[in-house]
C-alpha cells in the first residue's frame, strides 16, 4: 500500500546514518514491506502458541504465553500497524526480543534474513515520513534494490502507545 | 601484588552484619552474676573477627571501637573483672555504634561521631576502672606464659634479650618476630603498614635475605596470620613470640585449673640460664587435650616445645624442650601422655641446647627447620579451624540464583504434569513399565520441589532476635518488667515474608510492652507477678504459619472498645462477637491514645499492620480476656511463590482464584437472583444480600453463560467485603507456582498474578480485592463497559499506526 512512498523516500535520503545503526539486522516482512531490527535484541523465534487473552487491553496486545516459564506478552505487529493479513497459523512467526531483560514477543508475517549492514547503507529517514514514526525509526537501508526500514525495537515496544509496560518508562 | 580490596566489603559487610547481631543475641541472653565464659568467648570472637577485617579493609573507625570493645571483654573473659549489667550495656552500645559505622561505610549513612566517641571513652573507663580493681590473680598472667618459651627454636635471642623482655610491661603487649618468605619490597611494605595498626613494627633483613618484622601488639597470631593472608600465603609465614611476662608466673601445680584459657606453656629446662623461668600454662591441662589447638586463634599464642620426638609435634603444641625429670610428673599429668614425651635423652637434651645457642642468632639447624615447618603446619590447620567454629555449614548464595532455580524446578513441575497427562491416555496394561517410571519421576519432582523451596526458607530466628533488645530497652524506658519469651524461633518461613512480616510484629511487640503489660504496680494489685510475660511465638498448623504475639497483661475492655468505636461513629451492635469487637482496633484510626485506657493506644497504626499481613496473603486475628492478656495471632502462608488456588473457568480461559479467600461456591436458584434498579444483580445466601459481579463483563469477554443460574458464585471476601464472582465452572483446587506479570509486562486491573497450568498454558491469578472494588466502583452494572478507555487508546492506536504506514 504504501511502497511507492518508501521508495521515494529512499531516493530522497540525504546523509548517512550514526554509526551507531551499522551492524547486522534482522529482516522481517509486514504486509508488503521489508524490516529490519538489530539482530542483538532477538532472543529467538519461534512459532505463535496459543496466548492467554489478557482482559482489557488494546486488540494487537494478543496475550502472555509460557515461555519456559516467563510469562511473555505478544503482540500482534500487523494489528498494531493494519499490515499484513492477520491470520495464525503454522507458519505464523513470533520473535521473541529481548529488550533490557524485558522479554516480549511480536508477530510479523515472516522473517527473512540477517544482513550485515554498513554505515553507507543506511540513510536517514526522510523529512516525508511524519514525525511520530521517525523517532521509531533509524533509517532506511536499500539492499539490491530492496528497501528496509529500520526499526529501533526497544523505543518502539517501550512507547507509551504500545501499552506494554507501566506508564513508569524502563529506560 | 595489589588486591582489589573493595569486592570482599560485601563478604566484610555481610559478616560483620551477622556478628553484631549474633554478639547482640548473646550479651542479651547472659547471666550477669554467672556469664558463661564460652559465649564470653564467642562475644569475644565476634568483636575480634570485625576488628581483624575492619582492620584489613582499612576502616580505622570499626578498628578502634572494637579494640576498646575486646581489650574489656578479654578482661572479663579471663576474670580479671566481674561482668556487671554497665557492661553489657556498653557492649550494647558499642554494638549499635558498630552496627551505625557499618551502615555508615555500606550504605553511606550518617555516622554519628558524638556516639561513637562517647561509647569508646565509656568502654575505656570501664576497662580501665575494673581492670585495677581486680587485676591479677597468678591465673591472668598464664595465658602470656607461652610467650616465655618461644624463642627458644625461632626467635632471634631470648636469651640474649632479658633485659628487653623484662622491659615489656605485663600490659598484654606481645612481642611477635615474623620471618617473611620471599616478598617483594613493595609487599613488605603493604604488609609493614598493614602491621602497623596492630602495634608497633620494625622491620629488618636476615642473613637469609627475608624480611623480619618485630611487632609489639596486643593482638593475638591469629590476626596476624590473618593480615598477613591477604598479601601471602600463611604457610610461609613465621611467626614466633618474644618473651613479655617472666617472674610473675605462678609455680604450675598451685594453681593448675584456674585459667581455661587454652594457651601453650613452653617448657624449659631448668638450666638454661635464661631470665625465662619454666612455665607451664595451666591451660594445656586437664580436659583440653591436644585439640584444644583449634581455640588458639582467641589466645595469646603458643609456645613451642622443644622436644625430640615427632609425635609430639604432630599432636600439635610445637616443641617440648627436655625437661627434668620432676617436671616431667607434673607435666605429663596435666598434659597428658601423648603430648609429653617424658623419655628425655640427656644426650639429645645437650643437643638442642646447643641448637638452642646457635638458633639464638639464626635459626638454621635442620631440625629447627624441619621441626618449624611441621609448626607452621600445625599454625595452618589453627587457621583452617578457626573461621569454621562461626559458620560452619553454610553457604553464601544469592537470592536471584536460588529464585532462578525454583524457577526451573516450577517448569520440571509443569513438565512433569504435562508427560503424566499424557501418560494417563495410554493404554495401562501395555504401557506398564512406561507408567511405572513416571510415577517415580512424579515423586522425584515433587521431593525435589520441596528441597528447593525449602533453599528459600528461613527460621524464625531471624525477625525474633530483634526482638528481645528491642523489648529490654523499651520496657526499661517505660519502667516495666518485662520477660520475653519465643517459642518455635526454629520454625521457618519463606526469606521474602520474613522480612514483610519484621514491621507488623515489631508494631505489634511494641504495642504489647507500651499498651499491654502493666506498670509493675498494677500487676501486685491485680494479684500478678510483677514481671509480665511477652511471649512471640511461631508454629506451623496446616499449610500456613502461624505468629502470636502473646502478653499476660490487661485484655482488651469489649465494653470500652465498642463504647470508642460508637463514639467514632462505627457501626456496631451489642451481639458482636468478641472477635468482631475486637477486630474494631484495626479500623483505620480507631482507638488512638485517649480513651480505651487500659489499652490505649493499641489501634494506632493498627489497620496498617492489617494491611501489612493482608498484602502477604496473611490473616490477622485476635483472643483477649479482659485482665489476663492479649494474643494476636497472624497465619500466613508458607511462601509468597506458591499459591493455593481454585481454578474457574470463562468462556475459553482459565483463571485462578487465591483459595483462602473463597468464602464459599454455589449455584444460586432463580429465586436468590434480585436485580437492584433494573440492572445490577444481587443474590440472596443465607439471609445476606451480596452484589453479584459477572466476570466476563468485567473483564470483557465472551462467554456462553449469562445467566448466573447456568454457572457458579464464587462468594469472595477481602478486606471484610464480600462479593459473589460469576463465572462459568469451576474446575479444580490447585498449587499453583505465582508468576509475575509485570516482569516482562505490566500490571493488569484485577489480576494479581500469572501462573502455568499443566497443559503448559498461562492462567491469569485474580485479584479479590481489586475484582470486589472494581464491581462497586465499575459501571458495569448499567451495561457501559469498564475501561473503554483502552477502546479509546486502540482506536488512537489505529490513526497513529496509519500515519506510520504512510
Amino acid at each position: 500500500m504504501s511502497t511507492e512512498n518508501v521508495s521515494t523516500a529512499n531516493k530522497s535520503g540525504v546523509s548517512a546514518k550514526s554509526k551507531t545503526s551499522a551492524g547486522e539486522y534482522l529482516t522481517f516482512v509486514l504486509g508488503e514491506e521489508q524490516y529490519g531490527l538489530e539482530i542483538l535484541k532477538v532472543q529467538e523465534i519461534r512459532g505463535y502458541d496459543a496466548v492467554t487473552q489478557i482482559a482489557n487491553t488494546p486488540d494487537f496486545i494478543k496475550g502472555v504465553v509460557n515461555l519456559r516459564g516467563k510469562i511473555v506478552p505478544i503482540v500482534d505487529l500487523r494489528i498494531k500497524f493494519h499490515l499484513g493479513k492477520v491470520e495464525y497459523d503454522e507458519f505464523t512467526v513470533v520473535i521473541i526480543l529481548n529488550l533490557n531483560g524485558r522479554v516480549v514477543g511480536i508477530v510479523v508475517d515472516g522473517v527473512s534474513d540477517v544482513m550485515a549492514l554498513k554505515e553507507e547503507q543506511i540513510r536517514d529517514v526522510p523529512s516525508l515520513v511524519s514525525n511520530i514514526d521517525t523517532k521509531y525509526i533509524v533509517g532506511l537501508a536499500s539492499v539490491e534494490e530492496q528497501m528496509f526500514i529500520l526499526v529501533d525495537i526497544e523505543q518502539l515496544m517501550g512507547s507509551e502507545e504500545m501499552a506494554l509496560i507501566d506508564s513508569v518508562a524502563v529506560h | 601484588m595489589t588486591i582489589d580490596m573493595s569486592q570482599f566489603y560485601e563478604v566484610f559487610f555481610d559478616e560483620a552484619e551477622e556478628l553484631l547481631a549474633e554478639a547482640e543475641r548473646l550479651l542479651l541472653g547472659i547471666e550477669i552474676e554467672d556469664p558463661d565464659t564460652e559465649d564470653l568467648n564467642a562475644i569475644f570472637r565476634a568483636a575480634h573477627s570485625i576488628k581483624g577485617g575492619a582492620a584489613t579493609f582499612g576502616f580505622m573507625d570499626m578498628t578502634e571501637i572494637t579494640h576498646v570493645l575486646e581489650n574489656l571483654l578479654d578482661k572479663i573473659r579471663k576474670n580479671e573483672m566481674a561482668l556487671t549489667a554497665e557492661h553489657v550495656d556498653a557492649f550494647l552500645a558499642a554494638k549499635d555504634v558498630l552496627k551505625m559505622e557499618v551502615d555508615g561505610h555500606r550504605l553511606a549513612t550518617e555516622v554519628d561521631q558524638e556516639q561513637v566517641a562517647d561509647v569508646k571513652m565509656m568502654l575505656k573507663e570501664l576497662s580501665e576502672a575494673g581492670g585495677v580493681v581486680i587485676k591479677p590473680t597468678p591465673a591472668t598472667v598464664a595465658p602470656e606464659a607461652p610467650v616465655v618459651a618461644a624463642p627458644v627454636i625461632e626467635a632471634p635471642k631470648p636469651v640474649a634479650e632479658p633485659a628487653a623482655i623484662a622491659a615489656v610491661p605485663d600490659d598484654g603487649l606481645t612481642r611477635f618476630n615474623i620471618v617473611l618468605p620471599e616478598v617483594t619490597e613493595k609487599d613488605m611494605n603493604n604488609l609493614k603498614e598493614e602491621l602497623g595498626l596492630l602495634g608497633d613494627v620494625e622491620s629488618s633483613k636476615n642473613e637469609s635475605n627475608r624480611y623480619v618484622f618485630k611487632l609489639t601488639t596486643d593482638s593475638t597470631q591469629a590476626d596476624i596470620i590473618s593480615i598477613c593472608s591477604f598479601v601471602l600465603d600463611p604457610d610461609d609465614l613465621v611467626i614466633t613470640i618474644n618473651a613479655t611476662v617472666t617472674a610473675t608466673i605462678a609455680p604450675v601445680e598451685a594453681k593448675p585449673a584456674v585459667v581455661e584459657d587454652p594457651g601453650f606453656g613452653l617448657f624449659e629446662d631448668d638450666e638454661e640460664p635464661a631470665a625465662v623461668s619454666a612455665a607451664v600454662n595451666p591451660s594445656v591441662s586437664a580436659e583440653k587435650d591436644s585439640t584444644s589447638g583449634v581455640k588458639i586463634h582467641e589466645e595469646v599464642g603458643y609456645g613451642l616445645f622443644a622436644e625430640n620426638g615427632k609425635e609430639n609435634v604432630e599432636e600439635g603444641y610445637g616443641f617440648f624442650a627436655p625437661f627434668k625429670p620432676h617436671k616431667d610428673a607434673v607435666v605429663a599429668d596435666l598434659i597428658g601422655d601423648d603430648t609429653v614425651t617424658t623419655e628425655a635423652n640427656s644426650g639429645k637434651a645437650e643437643l638442642v641446647k646447643a641448637e638452642v645457642a646457635t638458633a639464638a642468632t639464626k635459626a638454621t639447624a635442620d631440625a629447627a627447620a624441619s621441626e618449624a615447618t611441621d609448626r607452621r603446619n600445625q599454625g595452618r590447620r589453627d587457621s583452617d579451624k578457626a573461621p569454621a567454629s562461626g559458620e560452619t555449614s553454610s553457604i553464601r548464595v544469592g537470592i536471584e540464583k536460588v529464585d532462578q532455580l525454583i524457577n526451573l524446578v516450577g517448569e520440571l513441575v509443569i513438565t512433569q504434569a504435562m508427560i503424566e497427562q499424557r501418560i494417563s491416555q495410554l493404554d495401562p496394561v501395555q504401557h506398564e513399565p512406561l507408567i511405572n517410571s513416571v510415577g517415580q519421576l512424579t515423586r522425584n519432582t515433587r521431593d525435589l520441589q520441596e528441597s528447593v523451596m525449602s533453599i528459600r526458607m528461613m527460621p524464625m530466628d531471624f525477625v525474633f532476635s530483634r526482638f528481645p533488645r528491642m523489648v529490654r530497652d523499651l520496657a526499661a524506658k517505660l519502667g516495666k518488667k518485662v520477660e520475653f519469651v519465643t517459642v518455635g524461633a526454629a520454625t521457618e518461613l519463606d526469606k521474602g515474608l520474613i522480612e514483610r512480616i519484621v514491621d507488623p510484629l515489631t508494631h505489634l511487640v511494641r504495642n504489647s510492652v507500651d499498651h499491654g503489660i502493666e506498670m509493675p504496680a498494677g500487676r501486685k494489685a491485680a494479684g500478678k507477678n510483677e514481671v509480665g510475660t511477652l511471649t512471640l511465638s511461631a508454629a506451623h498448623k496446616g499449610g500456613s504459619i502461624v505468629i502470636e504475639v502473646t502478653d499476660d497483661g490487661a485484655g482488651l475492655n469489649r465494653e470500652k472498645l465498642l463504647a470508642k468505636a460508637k463514639s467514632n461513629g462505627l457501626t456496631v451492635s451489642e451481639n458482636m462477637t468478641d472477635t468482631e469487637v475486637f477486630g474494631l482496633i484495626f479500623a483505620p484510626g480507631f482507638s488512638t491514645a485517649e480513651v480505651v485506657t487500659d489499652v490505649s493506644g493499641r489501634g494506632v497504626g493498627m489497620d496498617v499492620v492489617k494491611r501489612n499481613i493482608a498484602a502477604m496473603n496473611g490473616v490477622v486475628e485476635i483472643r483477649s480476656a479482659l485482665g489476663y492478656g492479649t494474643t494476636i495471632s497472624i497465619a500466613l502462608p508458607l511462601t509468597l511463590a506458591i499459591l493455593d488456588g481454585m481454578s474457574v473457568s470463562l468462556g475459553n480461559s482459565i483463571y485462578v482464584i487465591p483459595l483462602n479467600l473463597i468464602v464459599e461456591t454455589l449455584q444460586p436458584r432463580a429465586e436468590d437472583i434480585k436485580t437492584v434498579t433494573g440492572e445490577g444483580r444481587m443474590v440472596h445466601v443465607r439471609g445476606e444480600y451480596l452484589p453479584i459481579i459477572a466476570l466476563h463483563s468485567l473483564f470483557n469477554q465472551h462467554t456462553d453463560i449469562t445467566d448466573p443460574t447456568e454457572g457458579v458464585l464464587v462468594l469472595l471476601e477481602s478486606d471484610g467485603k464480600k462479593s459473589a464472582l460469576f463465572v462459568d465452572r469451576l474446575v479444580g483446587q490447585q498449587q499453583v507456582v505465582i508468576k509475575s506479570l509485570e516482569t516482562n509486562y505490566r500490571k493488569v486491573a484485577g489480576v494479581s498474578g500469572a501462573t502455568i497450568m499443566g497443559d503448559g498454558g498461562v492462567a491469569l491469578i485474580l485479584d479479590v480485592s481489586a475484582i470486589i472494588q472494581m464491581g462497586q466502583t465499575s459501571n458495569y452494572l448499567t451495561g457501559a463497559k469498564p475501561f473503554s478507555h483502552y477502546q479509546n487508546q486502540a482506536i488512537e492506536h489505529k490513526a497513529i499506526s496509519k500515519e506510520f504506514t504512510k
